[in-house]
């Protein structure tokens, strides 16, 4: 039994790994491509942002988003992720001057944005799947309305969930 | 050499022709006019003849300006729209010829060009003949009688080196790739070296630019590495489908390779290389084992057929060990699939695991990519630094209440690649697990029929007539006799890939050897003078012009990317390009200073230089006019090769005349407008 008696422990803290979506310049990589290839005028809401973010963080949720579009809107699609971490890349890209806030509430990529874009377009195999699912998408299928349509949807949801 | 001797531009407009003309020598050229009087058009005129327009952003007349393509303005607010323009560039090799080009024309498109074989400009002679060709056009630089381009190398003698594009395929340099290391254009060409270098797919352009002008013998040696490397990754090819074909072999004989690896490696004892085939519970080489069924055929074929009679006490004992075997065959099978099923399961497992860690890397990638590009952006957020308070932050969008400190991305980058290692060994285990079970599971299935069949056929004979000879040994002897065939069959097969492993194995150690000759250093010693005279050349010239962002002892050239790099602090090791510590006109006495040293040095030693320099305002920056002098009379001592300098000396005599006193040069002045009506009576 004596040898079990631990007299002193220690503890190194060691660098924990992180997935790629929580590296800051990756999400604002992923807030560029996204205002550029699937946003009118180059600027979007936050909930649209949101969206697209969610969508890109799995092969799954892109299917799903994907099937949405191509079932014409009609597929069930019901909610995606709202995560801080955009908020926090969103808030270094405006810092950065990589994104600008229009009307108070719209984030528009700026000249230095559209600069960083063309960087990262000159690489091909940078961000492939990610490119080809938003080009696939465009700019005009998830438009400002279609994006107030799904959140009321979600309302209905709510309310439903709570009559029951 | 590459030497421009007169340029003529044809605008046919609604009032009549307009035009210019303007020679140029060997030796410093200085085509000097004020703002807006054309000396940009001018200059665009020469790429444009030359098929270079790609330099100013973009291909055919689009490029060019409104004065050469819309309406001529003459004199100062009076426009003439224009029905027809063209080019016409005189250029001397070894011989001389004209190109013709149209930036407007009802008729003919921008992509043709004429080439009269002759000075057409300077002489006068209209009757020259002349080739159409094409430029740009789809082939328009590979086919050889109409691609002007390949026409234009030939020309100049420049043997284009052939390199790999990001597709993996083969290609050639293409000229307007090479043009930015000797025309400058002011636009966009004085931000960056190589600034208006257009983009082909192809990875470092400019170091290749660099090797070829300066004729450096590491394009050849690095051509025999990849020449190697692709006989070896073919060698490995047919070394995997070999191994294929043994394991096939190995397969239809019911047994297992030993000896042989996937993995491509020398050979040097080919005995250990066989077959094992379990009998018994004990594992023998293939060719024991037909060497055993040949000994039992002699054997049986030596007795006597018997009868049934005679057979009864021992077929019945035979039956008894029959059921017996029968009854451990089958537990045996039984216990084993599941087992099988279990490992599939766990491979699928694995399978998912790698897919997700394979996935998390190409994410990690990028992050780790798109922070380096966030770095030349720069964005301050690439370098952990808020851009807002600039205090240090972490690579993380974690809460910053969270405590944990990240890993750094290339870490994280090594981290899930040694976990996609470890997964693919584990994968690659269960593989070779489930394919030994699955060989046993067929072993025990034919041996269950096998033992199935003899049982039948022992319970047959024991009910059978006793005079009539025993069927069951006919039917052994038969059997025996067939695999003895199969067997010595399959030897043969066997022995003829091991004649082929064995050329491979020789191929290897012939590969492995040219690999070892290889120079591990592509630089020949010459290669090393002409780096270290370009960076001598570029040092002397930065000190002439005055640079004074970095003592001269940090600066070097690369050997990697042959570009200007300096250090933080003398004496450190990490080298970074020498824009990010300059300042904005120290940066343009960088530019001057090395076109000018890459040439300087280009004339010492004798390479594929077209000895022409051409630079579009070089001024910029408001450099002060003493280092614009210095650097106008390092350019006016290269007698023999050709220099064009555009410039405006800030629309003043007297700047001009500071700038320029006491050279030796050619002057060519453009005066009001470059445009201007030509008297038809002076033509005829």
């Amino acid at each position: 039994m004596e040898d079990l008696l631990i007299k002193k422990l220690s503890f190194t803290k060691r660098p924990i790994p992180l997935p790629a979506e929580y590296r800051p310049m990756y999400k604002i990589a992923l807030i560029v491509i996204i205002l550029k290839y699937c946003c009118r005028a180059e600027t979007s809401n936050l909930l649209k942002l949101h969206l697209f973010s969610w969508a890109l963080a799995s092969e799954r949720n892109m299917n799903e988003l994907r099937d949405y579009v191509t079932s014409n809107f009609k597929s069930d699609f019901s909610v995606w992720g709202i995560e801080p971490a955009l908020n926090r890349a969103l808030q270094l890209s405006v810092a950065e001057n990589i994104c600008e806030i229009v009307h108070g509430k719209n984030y528009k990529l700026t000249e230095k944005g559209n600069k960083f874009f063309e960087m990262i377009k000159a690489d091909p195999q940078l961000f492939n799947i990610e490119k080809s699912f938003l080009t696939f998408i465009g700019k005009n299928q998830i438009t400002d309305n279609r994006i107030t349509a799904m959140t009321q949807k979600w309302n209905l949801f709510y309310v439903e969930n709570q009559s029951n | 050499m590459l030497k421009i001797r007169a340029i003529k531009l044809e605008v046919n407009t609604t009032s009549g022709l307009f035009g210019a003309e303007y020679e140029f020598t060997n030796g410093l050229n200085i085509i000097r006019g004020d703002n807006s009087t054309g000396k940009s058009s001018l200059f665009q005129s020469i790429l444009y003849g030359l098929g270079f327009e790609e330099l100013l952003g973009g291909k055919n007349e689009k490029t060019m300006q409104s004065a050469l393509k819309d309406q001529v303005e003459f004199p100062d607010g009076k426009l003439h729209p224009i029905n027809q323009s063209f080019v016409y560039l005189e250029i001397e090799n070894k011989e001389i010829i004209t190109i013709k080009r149209s930036i407007t024309s009802e008729t003919r498109k921008a992509q043709l060009v004429d080439v009269f074989s002759g000075a057409l400009i300077t002489s006068k002679n209209e009757m020259l003949p002349s080739r159409p060709m094409y430029i740009h056009d789809k082939g328009g630089a590979s086919d050889n009688i109409y691609g002007f381009h390949v026409f234009l190398s030939e020309f100049l003698s420049w043997n284009l080196p052939e390199v790999i594009t990001t597709k993996g395929e083969t290609s050639h340099l293409y000229l307007q790739q090479i043009a930015p290391a000797f025309i400058v254009e002011q636009k966009t060409g004085w931000s960056d070296f190589f600034a208006t270098l257009p983009y082909y797919a192809m990875r470092n352009t400019e170091s290749l630019v660099v090797e070829f002008l300066l004729s450096m013998d590491v394009f050849e040696n690095e051509k025999r590495k990849q020449q190697v490397t692709s006989a070896k990754q073919q060698l490995i090819s047919k070394w995997q489908n070999l191994f294929i074909s043994f394991n096939r072999l190995a397969e239809k004989s019911g047994g297992t390779l030993r000896g042989l690896d996937q993995n491509i490696g020398i050979i040097n004892s080919f005995n250990n290389i066989y077959i094992a085939i379990i009998k018994d519970e004990k594992e023998l080489t293939i060719s024991d084992f037909n060497e055993q069924q040949k000994e039992e055929l002699i054997q049986l074929e030596k007795q006597q057929t018997t009868t049934v009679g005679n057979n009864i006490t021992k077929n019945e004992d035979a039956l008894k060990k029959l059921n017996d075997k029968l009854n451990q065959l089958s537990l045996n099978y039984e216990m084993l699939s599941p087992e099988l099923n279990y490992d599939s399961e766990k491979l699928k497992q694995y399978g998912r695991q790698l897919e997700a860690v394979k996935e998390d890397l190409r994410k990690n990638k990028g992050a780790l990519k798109v922070k380096s590009l966030g770095f030349e952006l720069p964005a301050e957020t690439a370098s952990d630094s808020c851009p807002t308070c600039h205090q240090p932050i972490k690579d993380s969008l974690l809460p910053s209440e969270i405590k944990q400190t990240p890993m750094r991305i290339e870490d994280n980058v090594s981290f899930l690649e040694a976990q996609q290692k470890m997964i693919e060994v584990y994968v690659e285990g269960q593989e070779r697990i489930i394919k030994e079970k699955e060989n046993k599971l067929a072993t025990y299935l034919a041996q269950l029929s096998e033992t199935r069949q003899e049982i039948r056929d022992t319970k047959k004979e024991l009910v059978q007539d006793e005079r009539l000879p025993s069927v069951l040994e006919i039917e052994k002897r038969l059997n025996l006799k067939k695999r003895v065939e199969f067997f010595s069959k399959l030897l043969e097969d066997f022995a003829q890939l091991l004649e082929e492993l064995k050329g491979l194995s020789k191929e290897l150690e012939g590969i492995l050897s040219r690999e070892k000759n290889l120079p591990r250093d592509f630089f020949s010693s010459q290669d090393r003078k002409k780096i270290s005279s370009l960076q001598e050349n570029f040092i002397e010239m930065l000190k002439k012009f005055n640079y004074q962002s970095k003592p001269f002892e940090a600066i070097k050239i690369s050997n990697e990317s042959y570009l200007p790099v300096a250090q933080k602090m003398i004496g450190e090791q990490l080298f970074y390009n020498i824009k990010f510590d300059s300042s904005a006109s120290d940066f343009i006495r960088c530019l001057w200073s090395y076109y000018t040293a890459i040439f300087k040095t280009s004339v010492t030693y004798q390479t594929n230089h077209p000895m022409l320099l051409i630079f579009d305002e070089p001024k910029q920056q408001d450099m002060a006019i003493g280092n614009f002098k210095s650097f106008l009379t390092e350019l006016s001592q290269f007698k023999d090769q050709q220099v064009l300098v555009f410039a405006s000396f800030e629309n003043s005599d007297a700047s001009f005349l500071e700038a320029t006193k006491g050279l030796n040069f050619t002057l060519n002045r453009i005066e009001d407008k470059l445009i201007k009506p030509i008297a038809l009576t002076s033509k005829v």
